[in-house]
């Protein structure tokens, strides 16, 4: 295990008294080298959170400490974090060099050493033949990439990214996603990551912050957060998810995953089906279960299946999207193409899953006594 | 499409060779072209026409009592060039543009800062406010300055009345009383021109250099003043020019006793009737702006660069 690098101690921003605050008693830690995504739609807070962190807001309340020292007060130019903003903020007046080379300036780096790490900052974002190049002269990519060296070149405590990748077009992002990340991992910095985008969140982050309303829903591993949602928000925000009120009917035994139980459910009246979550469940929860793992038969097989019809098939090439309608609610379900007949609007379909994809979220279906 | 058909291709294979493109673009450039017109015959008429007319009128001869005598001589320039009143005339001219272009810019600069930063809702009021002052005439503003510098004047009569002076302060009637008036008379204009030159001023630039640890000064210093000198440069040209062209504020306030060249071009059209001299003078005036403005591009060039 390794240490704690930053420490957000029940953080408050409220831009104005009255106001809802825009961080409300956000708590978090971050380990020593990674990359931890602050994940969420816009006015979730996220931005807010970052900036603080790095000097440039006051928070309203609570403490942010980094390798064990209190910095909430420190003035920005003091933190020495490195950070990355959505425009790239790079200044216009200087070539490439003079701009990666300005936080070395400030810190009165010896020129001979300050010429060796801005050259080797460069290489390593793999335009050292840059050097000399006006920044208005280059691509969005490539200013990018400018702000990034710009930034670690200082060694920075923490390495912040506020939505770094939204400027980009959709085939650079990918790239620049990847790179962002082998960077992070070769250099090493303890990176905080601000993003709307669940997918880069998935692929990039060791950890993801969900957050909305200003809270921390779910702090966890990628897999963590998509296999194991603690709340319908995180369900919901990350992947896609069908959702299903269903009332437990029996805990029947452990679960592959280690805490948690399997259960037997049932769903509206509709029959027993089996679902896994944390031990000890009881009473009226929801149910989430991603699309691509719902299985979808068109003859009867076995009884543990509920019966609907088809009313919307969408074909995309690799997969197939099908709406189906059981009694009163809907279905989404993604089905992998083959070469044989594929399903039509209004044939009678059979859903089924197995136990161990479908998990009940912990809190208590709302509106229902448990 | 001649061209075009001559060669018996289609437009679109010629779309793909680029020939319909040039076409396309030789046509548009003729369409700029006669778009340009109206423009230039206002300027012609305006400007050029009464601009040659005075170059020209530079090199007759004035005769007392206004007879302008039809010749072509330099003598109307020997006059300025060699007499040393008019030299002093125009050095006092150029220093007093300089230094009313300094001190405006100096004033209207963290007013101008402000502004272009402010993100209070009250900005465009500000800027309203700012820019009130061209609402009047600069004849109202320079009279309203008469009466706060004047010997009983606003400014004379507290400091005498709170005893910190025995004998009031020369603020008019002087080039002291003309520099005060000038330079907040200009000051809306060097606002405008600031602010509009401000472009690549964000606040992003100045967390950016906060992050990389720059203090609050170090960030003033390497961000935000480099960032605005072509906002500074272009108010303080504008000033400049306004200023060495004005004559009624150098009348006014001066009182007679400054004389720069402005006023010397309107004493001697006026008074004197010596319209080449008169004329001669404008041309020195004219060269004056010129060497300006060679200057400031020069500079606003390398910056920009």
């Amino acid at each position: 295990m390794s240490e704690t690098k930053l420490s957000i101690v029940d953080l408050t921003k409220r831009y104005a008294a009255g106001l809802d605050p825009a961080v409300d008693r956000l708590n978090m830690q971050v380990e020593e080298g990674h990359l931890v995504a602050l994940l969420g739609p816009s006015g979730c807070g996220k931005t807010t959170t970052l900036r603080m962190v790095a000097g440039l807001m006051d928070p309203t309340a609570g403490s942010i400490v980094v390798d064990g020292k209190e910095i909430t007060h420190t003035p920005v130019n003091k933190r020495g974090m490195g950070m990355v903003f959505q425009s790239y903020a790079l200044f216009p007046h200087m070539n490439v060099e003079q701009n990666v080379a300005f936080g070395l300036q400030m810190r009165q780096t010896p020129k001979a050493e300050q010429k060796k790490r801005v050259a080797a900052a460069l290489d390593m974002v793999q335009l050292g033949h840059l050097g000399k190049r006006q920044t208005r002269e280059l691509s969005g990519g490539q200013q990018q990439r400018i702000a990034l060296a710009r930034a670690l070149v200082v060694e920075p405590t923490l390495l912040l990214l506020d939505e770094p990748l939204s400027n980009l077009d959709a085939k650079l992002r990918e790239t620049m996603r990847t790179e962002i990340r082998s960077i992070q991992q070769r250099t090493r910095a303890t990176t905080l990551f601000v993003t709307h985008d669940q997918d880069e969140a998935l692929d990039m982050a060791d950890r993801i912050a969900v957050m909305n309303g200003g809270l921390i829903e779910q702090f966890g591993s990628p897999t963590d957060v998509y296999e194991r949602p603690q709340t319908h928000f995180v369900a919901n925000f990350i992947g896609q998810a069908n959702f299903l009120d269903v009332t437990i009917i029996s805990e029947t035994g452990p679960a592959p995953v280690a805490g948690e139980a399997s259960y037997k459910v049932d769903v509206e009246g509709l029959g027993g089906f089996g679902a896994v979550g944390a031990k000890g469940l009881t009473g009226a929860h929801e149910l989430v279960i991603r699309p691509h793992r719902l299985k979808v038969t068109l003859t009867g097989e076995g009884h543990d299946a509920l019966k609907g019809t088809i009313e919307r098939v969408s074909y995309t090439g690799d997969a197939l999207s099908v709406a189906i309608a059981v009694g009163e609610r809907s279905f989404n379900a993604q089905l992998l193409t083959t070469s044989g007949d594929l399903p039509r609007r209004g044939d009678t379909a059979y859903l089924s899953w197995a136990p161990e994809d479908a998990y009940l979220l912990p809190a208590a279906a709302p509106g229902k006594a448990s | 499409m001649t061209l075009l058909k001559t060669r018996g291709r289609s437009p679109l294979q010629a779309a793909g060779s680029g020939e319909l493109e040039k076409a396309t673009e030789k046509r548009n450039r003729r369409t700029y072209l006669a778009l340009l017109i109206p423009g230039l015959l206002g300027l012609l008429v305006s400007f050029v026409f009464p601009l040659a007319y005075m170059v020209r009128m530079s090199f007759n001869k004035g005769a007392p009592d206004g007879v302008i005598e039809e010749t072509f001589t330099f003598d109307t320039y020997l006059q300025p060039l060699t007499d040393p009143y008019y030299w002093k005339v125009t050095l006092d001219t150029f220093q007093m543009g300089v230094t009313v272009g300094l001190l405006c810019v100096l004033v209207s600069y963290p007013v101008a800062l402000f502004l272009a930063r402010s993100q209070s809702k009250y900005r465009g009021l500000l800027l309203a406010i700012a820019i009130a002052p061209l609402l009047t005439s600069a004849v109202v503003r320079t009279y309203g300055w008469m009466v706060i510098l004047g010997t009983n004047g606003l400014i004379n009569s507290s400091l005498t009345g709170m005893g910190l002076i025995d004998t009031p302060l020369k603020l008019t009637n002087n080039i002291t009383g003309v520099t005060i008036g000038l330079v907040e008379i200009f000051m809306p204009y060097a606002i405008l021109a600031m602010i509009s030159g401000f472009g690549r001023l964000s606040p992003q630039l100045e967390e950016a250099a906060g992050s990389l640890g720059a203090s609050k000064a170090k960030i003033f210093a390497r961000v935000t003043l480099p960032l605005s000198l072509p906002g500074i440069l272009t108010a303080f040209l504008l000033v400049f020019v306004l200023s060495i062209s004005t004559f009624i504020t150098p009348r006014l306030l001066g009182g007679g006793s400054v004389q720069v060249l402005a006023t010397e071009i309107y004493d001697q059209t006026t008074g004197l009737l010596n319209w080449p001299f008169a004329a001669a003078l404008s041309v020195i005036l004219l060269v004056l702006f010129g060497l300006i403005i060679a200057v400031y591009q020069r500079l606003t060039r390398k910056i920009g660069g």
